[in-house]
């Protein structure tokens, strides 16, 4: 665990996720977790969402999680190729997020998924994030 | 279908389905006011059965000088409810006027100043006398920025408030909120709310660019999600977790659709089967188009007042709630993908606000329930309905207009046409006519009461609820 950056402190040292991405690019995948109440929250923020307290951490993550849901989306955005197909995981951990579910792999509910890093190649402007990887979920079993 | 003498034409939504709409410009000129001309010829001005002329003592002079804080000879508020030493008046609707969901060709301004002139004339207001003007900021794609400032100065109003709010779906809800806050306060004595939109205007490009807007930019918006992705992967766990098949899902889909159809101020004039709705173009699986609301242009505007007393029979708001879930559009942090834990706040806000112990007490709900299994849980969530129960109530009749707790009886987000910024104020026309007894007859609840009605934002983040009822609390 290592103590999240306190934004406040040096607002000139770049932004508070920088940490993410910097470990996405390693394939580790960051969480947050509060020190005063072991909360993990994604995404990172200098505050627990459940206790409000500030004194919060990162973590790696385990990198595995359940498929709490999926979609194929057939209409995607300009710049995604449909159909699109989405996860929602729920990560060991706890903390939920979206990932795009690449592969040929029929999900399932509840499958066993694992983040991985990826080459983000949708036309899409991350800004600043722009040509860094993104991350996306791997059916598992 | 024509309404109004509107004529008929087509468009294609989001999703690319030809729709039938009423598009109800260009028909005639009709001056309203002051030599400006709109070609607005769809009219429905609904007078207040409980808001004459003499109920404003005097209807010309300018905003605050009724105001019982100023000193004069005037008789202070009604008090029906007491906070400290000050009496709480309840504000109540003066006037109502809506458009019909379409697609319009006129600017937002010319349907804005419709919709604001209908009410106000039905509410016996001049714009001189407001107090406050409430809206929706109007969304990205609208040219016309400063909306509220163009509107104010057009009308000749005065008002000592102007709200722009902007919180997505709910966002009519909150400026809604927001002026009975100020009628109760005594800030204000008149106020009117209005909301516009026109999706028709917006290139399929841009939409979507604003749609990735709404997700977090760093985490989310990337991987491409549209609105309809979220709702469905909450509509795919609700269903295996409650044990609901989608067919019986479907079924809120052909209520909503075949009152929608009954609806003259209505999107669609047709209804849907729940083969049509299973069998349907997917859009986000296991989502098919007609089980996703239609975008489409809207305007409506209510004039509250909180004046004097209300003549016998006035419809008010006499409860108002909100509540935001610790979420952004992937479920609440401590609960299921599909649980509504700020549809609950917010209503059990509005519910004591209002005095009624259970939603079962209700006569009807107008709510915001942009997909069927939105609703269903939503009736579930409000304690109408057992925990899974919601779909199979639908089926079975209970929340058609003449069950035992109708539902959408306009057609809701799904059966009446979906411009988010208008939709709730929408609901609260609908109520409104329902408890004065003016709603389409297939759809009128029989000697309706009170109405509960529900706003929401992002994946049902954010939410709002407001009960009406007719006569005195």
């Amino acid at each position: 665990m290592t103590a999240g950056r306190d934004w406040r402190a040096d607002p000139e040292a770049g932004q508070y996720t920088d940490p993410f991405w910097d470990a996405l690019e390693a394939d580790r995948f960051l969480l947050h977790r509060c020190r005063d109440c072991e909360e993990t929250f994604f995404p990172p923020a200098p505050v627990c969402p459940r206790c409000g307290r500030t004194d919060v951490a990162w973590v790696e993550a385990d990198g595995r999680g359940r498929l709490v849901s999926f979609t194929r989306q057939h209409v995607a955005p300009p710049g995604f190729e449909a159909p699109l197909a989405l996860g929602v995981v729920e990560l060991v951990e706890g903390p939920r997020l979206l990932a795009g579910l690449p592969g040929d792999a029929a999900p399932s509910l509840d499958a066993t998924v694992e983040l991985t890093a990826v080459e983000y190649d949708a036309d899409y402007d991350r800004r600043d994030r722009s040509g860094r990887p993104f991350f996306a979920a791997r059916i598992v079993e | 279908m024509r309404i109004g003498g509107a004529t008929l034409t087509t468009l294609k939504n989001e999703y690319g389905a030809r729709l039938s709409t009423p598009s109800g410009l260009v028909v005639a000129v009709h001056p309203i006011g002051r030599g400006m001309t709109v070609p607005v010829s769809v009219r429905y001005i609904e007078r207040s059965r409980s808001c004459g002329a003499n109920s404003i003592r005097r209807p010309f002079a300018p905003a605050g000088q009724n105001s019982t804080r100023r000193g004069g000879a005037v008789k202070p508020p009604r008090a029906q409810v007491r906070a400290g030493d000050r009496h709480v008046p309840t504000p109540h609707v003066a006037g109502v006027a809506t458009l019909p969901n379409g697609e319009y060709d006129a600017p937002e301004r010319d349907l804005a100043l419709r919709v604001a002139l209908d009410a106000l004339e039905a509410a016996d207001c001049p714009a001189g006398a407001l107090d406050g003007i409430y809206m929706p900021k109007p969304r990205p794609w609208t040219a016309q920025g400063l909306f509220s400032t163009l509107l104010t100065n057009l009308l000749g109003a005065r008002p000592r408030r102007t709200v722009e709010v902007y919180t997505g779906g709910t966002s009519g809800g909150t400026a809604f909120r927001t002026a009975v806050a100020d009628l109760r306060a005594g800030r204000a004595e008149r106020a009117l709310v209005l909301a516009v939109e026109r999706t028709s205007t917006v290139e399929t490009a841009d939409y979507f660019g604003y749609v990735l807007s709404l997700f977090d930019r760093e985490f989310a918006a990337p991987a491409g999600p549209s609105i309809p992705a979220v709702y469905a992967a909450s509509a795919r766990r609700y269903c295996h977790d409650r044990d609901v098949d989608r067919s019986t899902l479907a079924e809120v889909v052909v209520k909503n659709r075949a009152n929608g159809a009954a609806n003259p101020r209505g999107l669609f004039e047709e209804s849907v089967t729940v083969e049509g709705v299973l069998d349907a173009r997917p859009i986000a699986e296991p989502l098919g188009l007609y089980e996703c609301p239609a975008p489409c242009d809207g305007a409506a505007a209510l004039v509250l007042a909180a004046d004097g007393d209300p003549p016998d029979g006035a419809v008010s708001v006499v409860g108002v709630g909100g509540r935001h879930a610790a979420s952004h559009l992937l479920g609440p942090r401590d609960g299921p993908l599909y649980a509504l834990p700020a549809v609950e706040g917010a209503v059990d806000a509005a519910l004591t606000d209002a005095g009624i112990d259970a939603a079962a007490d209700l006569d009807l709900l107008e709510p915001y329930a942009p997909f069927p299994h939105v609703e269903a849980a939503l009736t579930e969530a409000v304690g109408l309905f057992d925990r899974g129960a919601g779909a199979a109530a639908c089926a079975r009749g209970a929340t058609a207009t003449d069950g035992a707790h109708p539902v959408s009886p306009s057609g809701g987000c799904l059966g009446r046409g979906h411009p988010a910024m208008v939709t709730p104020l929408l609901n609260y026309a609908a109520a409104v006519r329902q408890l004065r007894g003016t709603a389409p007859a297939p759809l009128q609840v029989p000697g309706a009461r009170t109405a509960l009605t529900t706003t929401e934002h992002g994946h049902v983040d954010g939410a709002t609820a407001a009960v009406f009822r007719r006569g005195s609390a």
